[in-house]
């Protein structure tokens, strides 16, 4: 078969298999432990280029095929899945019967359920549903060692036993093969609306990010974008605060009216309704802002300080003779940012220091970094991950008691694991 | 697990050194002292330790611990005591570290929406302690008069609020941590995520076996600008079950749905005059909130959800005074429950909410086929039930059909694809029923993980997990209140 859709990072696969039940994928495990083969588990591939560059390819071992939705229960507010079922047809799924998985990862025609879980992704939303951790109530894995275990259930209280499901949510496959998910769900709100907010200076939109977070206001989304990202959604120079509502209608108008109120003084031009389409770009508003980025980082802050971040940010890429994009899930305190070198061909060297600089920065603030995305070239001069620590051993501790053999994408994740 | 047996002589010394590591005054080891500690709200497990000590710091955590794992000791960490399950009892011997003296608010940051609290901070004083800024701290247990944050932490405590807010897991960012072997590290922190698995969120629920938190930073949220509670009166149990699923089903998301039934309506208004009808089968109290605009029109939405689905009467509180008192017939059930049965066993089983009708049914053929009555008090916007069995400890043979009857419960939540616990634990007293719903390779792997934080098995033994010494023995057991009940501290859940 053609395995160029599971190259990463310029190596192609040994193989890639496409089991259709929980049995066969036991089977592959149990022949690739046999063997000695890694195994990388595979949604839609869409976090296929995250991670430290393996050692070997491995064997891919696609969940395409297990993608049924497998109960709704409406009454329950629940839903269980089988992995392999791309988060857009789940949403399709689920919203012919009012309810939703009140989750919006970039890309979520391709990713699918499992793939989400775990790589941990989520999107504008998360400012008020949170994120996978938050809805994933129940999971069914297959370890490394070919056993089949559950953790959770199908209830959306359950505190029996350890809580198996916050393990595998951005574990990033190490643990063991997600091949089904139980999700807690949402009804539909009666109206939603995504409004923005320009800014001539990025520091009075982030104080009106604060503004907003300690006022009555219950946004589903508080975004900032600086002037590089807010082109790739339209907006003209400035920084831009991108808010959602939902709820009832006058709920939803009332928001709109009390947010105008609140950010006028600061310097805020009125409010303009976005298409329903940005919801789906804002996640990749500042990878976007550039035909071709040199490195995409993300940075986890303390969420006061992200407008300062993106300043700073910037200013440090200037200062080495580059550009670079910024977009923010405000309110939580989550940076993308992305580096680009406008002479053509960025030198890895320049890049690099880029991104040490923004590491530095997170540090500083009791924040880390993850390089999101770049070439091998950057990758062998930058760490993806940061060094975690003390927390780091208790880590490759339990890689070790839960996939002794090793065989769950190794050498990819934190820590080495 | 056999650990050592301390000589009096040994233990002369032994506390010796503790006084010497946290003071003469922060350790105890007469056994009449030690008896406050001898069990927690799961009266019928008691268990002695060596030692009771009371530490102040992190440091001084860190070297009880390493004492213990010199001396081959076991050791458990405790906070009020509050827990249902004997999760914090100590294994007969040994060191019960509490955290009672580390009990403050470290620091709120407003701005950022987070607070860092020692673990012995009762849970209701961090929104007392945050509420003049307008904030509050969302978990709510029912006994968050006295509960700790660190027991919550153990237990992944609800509450009536999980319903639209979640429970403890969903509002901690990061723990300071003394490891099983004494390290203090920290897992996760004040952002919002932390890179690699989610060890604040494992840790939380890990019942004090994976290390003790002295530290955590948890969400605070802003109060709600309105809140609005409504009463709805059911002359059938199903009408009552059914107004449950439709309440959900017309697309709003309550911030609790709390059920009681008649036998526990009766006791309420015996005891405190609440207002309840006497004669109604079933009363259900939903309670909404967020911004002030559109609440009318929500408020109406609900009530048309429980009248469509056949409530005799629906009333929403006019003003705050009468959403307390709404609130109050819900709240002082158990305190009920004592003037008309000399003895209770709450249960805590979880179940779909579209199972009610059906579960509610067989919980009381159940009880009544062992010739008990059965009080339901409960989260049922969640399907966590709170069964409640009333019986006689001095009738003889009683204490153990409540027990049996007990068990038929938890394999009938189980069965229905439910969980044997929603918010007290598993501790000694489910560790045996684990069984209903887990694989012997789910508890396998659990085991696993257990062992990458807590190796030797000192941390908290025998929880959770099925042991010999459990097993064979009755399941669940009998209720007696303890001591900061009948003070009126605490309430069941």
């Amino acid at each position: 078969m053609d395995l160029g859709p599971y190259v990463v990072e310029g190596r192609s696969p040994e193989a890639a298999v496409f089991p259709g039940s929980v049995d066969e994928v036991r089977a592959v495990v149990a022949l690739a432990a046999t063997e000695g083969v890694p195994i990388v588990p595979w949604g839609g591939g869409t976090a296929a280029s995250l991670g430290t560059p393996a050692a070997r390819a491995g064997l891919v071992l696609g969940l395409a095929r297990m993608a049924r939705l497998l109960e709704h229960e409406p009454g329950d507010l629940t839903a269980t899945v089988e992995a392999g079922m791309p988060v857009a047809a789940l949403q399709t799924a689920l919203r012919a019967r009012g309810q939703w998985l009140s989750l919006d990862p970039p890309d979520a025609e391709r990713a699918t359920i499992g793939g989400v879980i775990a790589a941990n992704a989520s999107g504008p939303r998360r400012h008020l549903y949170g994120t996978p951790r938050d809805l994933l109530i129940g999971v069914t894995v297959v370890t490394g060692e070919g056993a089949l275990v559950r953790g959770g259930g199908k209830v959306v209280k359950n505190v029996a036993g350890y809580d198996l499901p916050k393990l595998f949510v951005g574990s990033f496959g190490t643990l063991g093969i997600i091949v089904e998910v139980t999700v807690k769900l949402r009804p539909l709100p009666d109206a939603e609306r995504l409004v923005a907010v320009r800014f001539d200076r990025l520091k009075d939109a982030g104080t009106a990010v604060r503004t907003v977070t300690g006022s009555d206001l219950i946004p589903s989304a508080l975004e900032l974008l600086d002037a590089e990202a807010g082109r790739s959604l339209g907006s003209g120079p400035g920084a831009s605060l991108v808010v959602g509502f939902d709820g009832l209608a006058e709920q939803v108008a009332w928001q709109c009216d009390e947010l105008r109120r609140l950010t006028a003084p600061l310097g805020g031009h009125g409010i303009a309704p976005l298409p329903d389409e940005a919801w789906s770009r804002l996640c990749t508003a500042a990878r976007a802002a550039f035909a071709t980025p040199a490195a995409v980082m993300k940075l986890v802050v303390l969420p006061v300080t992200v407008a300062d971040v993106m300043e700073q940010g910037a200013n440090a890429v200037r200062q080495r003779g580059l550009l670079s994009a910024w977009s923010a899930h405000a309110g939580v305190g989550v940076l993308t940012a992305a580096v680009f070198s406008p002479g053509g061909q960025a030198d890895p060297a320049a890049i690099a220091a880029v991104l040490e600089d923004w590491r530095g920065m997170a540090g500083a603030g009791g924040g880390y970094a993850v390089l999101e995305w770049a070439p091998l070239t950057v990758k062998a001069l930058v760490p993806v991950w940061d060094a975690p620590g003390a927390a780091g051993r208790i880590m490759q501790r339990i890689k070790a008691q839960l996939d002794p053999l090793a065989i769950l994408n190794p050498g990819r994740f934190v820590a080495g694991i | 697990m056999a650990m050592a047996v301390l000589t009096d002589a040994r233990k002369r010394d032994l506390r010796r050194e503790l006084e010497a590591l946290v003071g003469r005054g922060a350790v105890l080891s007469d056994p009449d002292e030690l008896l406050v500690y001898e069990s927690d709200g799961l009266t019928l497990f008691r268990a002695l330790a060596d030692f009771v000590v009371f530490p102040t710091s992190a440091e001084h955590v860190s070297a009880i611990v390493k004492l213990a794992n010199r001396e081959d000791l076991p050791f458990v960490a405790r906070g009020a005591g509050t827990g249902l399950s004997g999760g914090c009892l100590p294994a007969e011997g040994g060191i019960v570290i509490s955290l009672m003296r580390m009990n403050r608010v470290l620091e709120v940051d407003y701005d950022n929406q987070v607070a860092v609290v020692e673990p012995g901070l009762v849970n209701l004083h961090l929104s007392w302690a945050v509420g003049p800024a307008g904030y509050y701290y969302a978990p709510d247990p029912s006994s968050q008069q006295a509960c700790t944050i660190g027991g919550n932490i153990a237990n992944n405590s609800g509450g009536p609020h999980t319903l639209k807010y979640g429970v403890t897991v969903n509002h901690v960012l990061g723990l300071e941590v003394v490891m099983p072997d004494g390290e203090i590290v920290w897992l996760g922190g004040k952002t919002r995520e932390s890179q690699g698995y989610d060890l604040p969120g494992i840790f939380v629920g890990s019942e004090g076996t994976f290390g003790i938190a002295t530290k955590i930073v948890v969400r605070i949220l802003r109060k709600p600008q309105a809140v609005k509670t409504v009463l709805a009166v059911f002359d059938r149990v199903e009408q009552a079950s059914a107004a449950v699923s439709e309440v959900i089903a017309r697309g709003l998301v309550p911030a609790a749905v709390e059920m009681i039934d008649r036998l526990t309506i009766q006791a309420v208004e015996d005891a405190f005059g609440c207002g309840y009808p006497r004669d109604a089968a079933a009363a259900v109290l939903v309670e909404l909130d967020g911004l002030a605009e559109g609440m009318s029109a929500q408020t109406e939405r609900i009530v048309q959800a429980c009248r469509d689905s056949g409530a005799r009467e629906v009333r929403a509180a006019r003003d705050e005074a009468e959403r307390q008192l709404l609130w109050k017939g819900r709240k002082s059930a158990f305190g009920a429950y004592g003037r008309i049965s000399p003895a209770y066993m709450v249960m805590d089983g979880v179940i779909p909410r579209t199972k009610l009708p059906y579960v509610l049914a067989r919980v009381n053929e159940i009880v009544a086929s062992h010739g008990l009555r059965v009080g339901n008090v409960f989260h049922a916007g969640d399907g966590n039930l709170h069964p409640n069995i009333l019986y006689d400890p001095r009738v003889s043979g009683e204490e153990e059909r409540v027990v049996q009857a007990g068990a038929e419960i938890m394999r009938l939540c189980a069965e229905v694809g439910g969980s044997i616990s929603g918010e007290h634990g598993i501790g000694l007293e489910k560790a045996d029923f684990m069984a209903f719903i887990f694989s012997p390779a789910d508890l396998e792997f659990m085991q696993g993980l257990k062992r990458a934080f807590n190796p030797t098995g000192r941390c908290n033994p025998g929880k959770v997990f099925p042991t010999r010494k459990s097993c064979g023995e009755a399941g669940p057991s009998a209720y007696r209140p303890h001591p900061i009940e009948e003070k009126g501290l605490a309430q069941r859940f």
